[in-house]
């Protein structure tokens, strides 16, 4: 018999962690669709459960010189209508799930969950969010990018909580966020972009852009970037084929029950280019 | 098991359940609260919305842990209320019910977004009921219903 617990603080919640290996819960919107059983009858959780979501310590969202932190807690629905909150985040939220499963799903929940299809976690990587995880042992963090290891794999030890995430306060000139679904709210990506890029003159000053849904986990190219970066616009529109050529290489989309390999591939390559001519046309 | 409280249809109560039921099946087998219907039963469906401290959720993926403290209202209790009769005129009027099966939880979508937004653009209003299925309406009549309801009800929300 598995056993359940609710945790009311951090300490209490790490008490636990410290001697238990148990399943996180936090708004419970992914975890009990993976745990789904007969209706009627209890999720079928394999082992203990952990109930994180009444720690208020884990709710907070505010800005320091950090950055701005958004408590593990917190839920999507909040978020969307806290300015603090990076637009190119809020953006994204607005099109996860539905507003139901927003009023009590997590951002924490998202990344930790590392479905290839969980579309903040693409932003949480474009925008070099670093998440925060806590212990007995003291705090580590670890940045969005490497947290995801593949698919349902996370850098997390079995006593660390995700307490919270913390995104560099940083603003470009122009962002994209870009959700391929099969409908317009409620749905799961087919594939997901996202990009930011600033300009300096007639150079790109930065540039990133990743994607979602189209490999085992989000996909960036530190790389293909730096090349980007410094480049005239008139560079960029000479490189451009040669540069989404390289980029259909950074991903690696498979068939499922949403898309297919070839729709993928070519459609974040289409979108990728209409990306690129704007930054092109010098922003307009 | 565990004894967990929480404030139901403005009575408090408290049960004693394992922590991860669904709150979906406490309303229905342990309340006999049956106005909460389940359709797919992993959050796409929206038929067990209830509201949770007057936002509306999917009652099929909470477990009975998370609402410790916290309020539920269903629509047994809302259809008590002058909210409630705005809401209804306009479902009959714009004929936004057929089989009524996804009105339990039409209703409460309306509600959480009304008492939130009481003048919502026809957008939001497809926003706020896009995590709710409807088979056999095709929906226009739902949207109209709640804009008609944010008019006919001015003042109550």
């Amino acid at each position: 018999m598995v056993k359940k617990y609710i945790a009311y603080s951090l300490d209490e919640a790490l008490d636990i962690l410290a001697s238990k290996d148990v399943y996180i819960v936090a708004g419970g919107s992914d975890m009990m669709v993976q745990k789904k059983n007969t209706a009627g009858l209890l999720p079928k959780f394999d082992k203990d459960v952990l109930y994180v979501s009444h720690i208020d310590e884990l709710k907070k969202v505010y800005e320091d010189k950090d950055g701005i932190h958004i408590g593990a807690g917190a839920h999507l629905s909040d978020l969307e209508n806290n300015k603090l909150v990076p637009e190119l985040l809020r953006k994204c939220i607005s099109e996860v799930a539905s507003v139901n499963i927003r009023h009590f799903a997590t951002l924490a929940g998202n990344i930790a969950n590392a479905s290839p299809a969980g579309d903040t976690i693409v932003i949480d990587v474009l925008l070099d969010a670093e998440v925060v995880l806590v212990s007995k042992k003291g705090i580590r963090k670890v940045k969005a990018e490497d947290f995801v290891l593949g698919v349902r794999k996370i850098d997390r030890h079995q006593d660390e909580l995700i307490k919270e995430l913390i995104f560099p306060v940083h603003k470009f000139d122009k962002e994209l966020w870009h959700k391929v679904g099969s409908r317009k709210a409620d749905s799961i990506s087919k594939l997901s972009f996202a990009g930011v890029y600033s300009l300096l003159g007639d150079k790109v000053k930065e540039f990133r852009c990743a994607f979602g849904s189209v490999a085992i986990k989000v996909m960036r190219s530190h790389e293909l970037e730096k090349e980007i970066e410094g480049m005239s616009l008139s560079e960029l529109n000479a490189q451009k084929d040669e540069l989404i050529e390289k980029y259909s290489h950074v991903i690696a989309p498979i068939d499922d029950q949403r898309s297919n390999k070839e729709y993928r591939q070519k459609v974040a390559m289409n979108i990728l280019a209409k990306f690129l001519d704007e930054i092109i046309k010098g922003g307009k | 098991m565990a004894k967990i409280k929480f404030n139901l249809n403005h009575k408090d109560v408290e049960v004693e359940l394992d922590p991860s039921t669904r709150l979906i099946d406490v309303l229905r087998e342990h309340f006999g609260l049956k106005g909460v219907k389940e359709g797919c039963g992993e959050g796409s469906c929206g038929a067990c919305v209830v509201l949770l401290d007057g936002y509306s959720v999917n009652s099929c993926l909470l477990p009975l842990a998370n609402v410790e403290g916290h309020e539920v209202i269903t629509i047994e209790e809302f259809s008590k209320t002058k909210r409630f009769e705005v809401l209804k005129e306009a479902f009959a009027d714009e004929g936004a019910t057929q089989c009524g099966f996804c009105s339990p939880g039409m209703i409460i979508a309306g509600e959480s977004l009304l008492s939130h937004n009481p003048h919502p653009t026809e957008e939001e209003a497809r926003e706020a009921l896009s995590g709710n299925l409807c088979r056999c309406t095709g929906y226009q009549s739902i949207v109209h219903a709640v804009l008609e309801a944010s008019k006919k009800g001015e003042g109550l929300w």
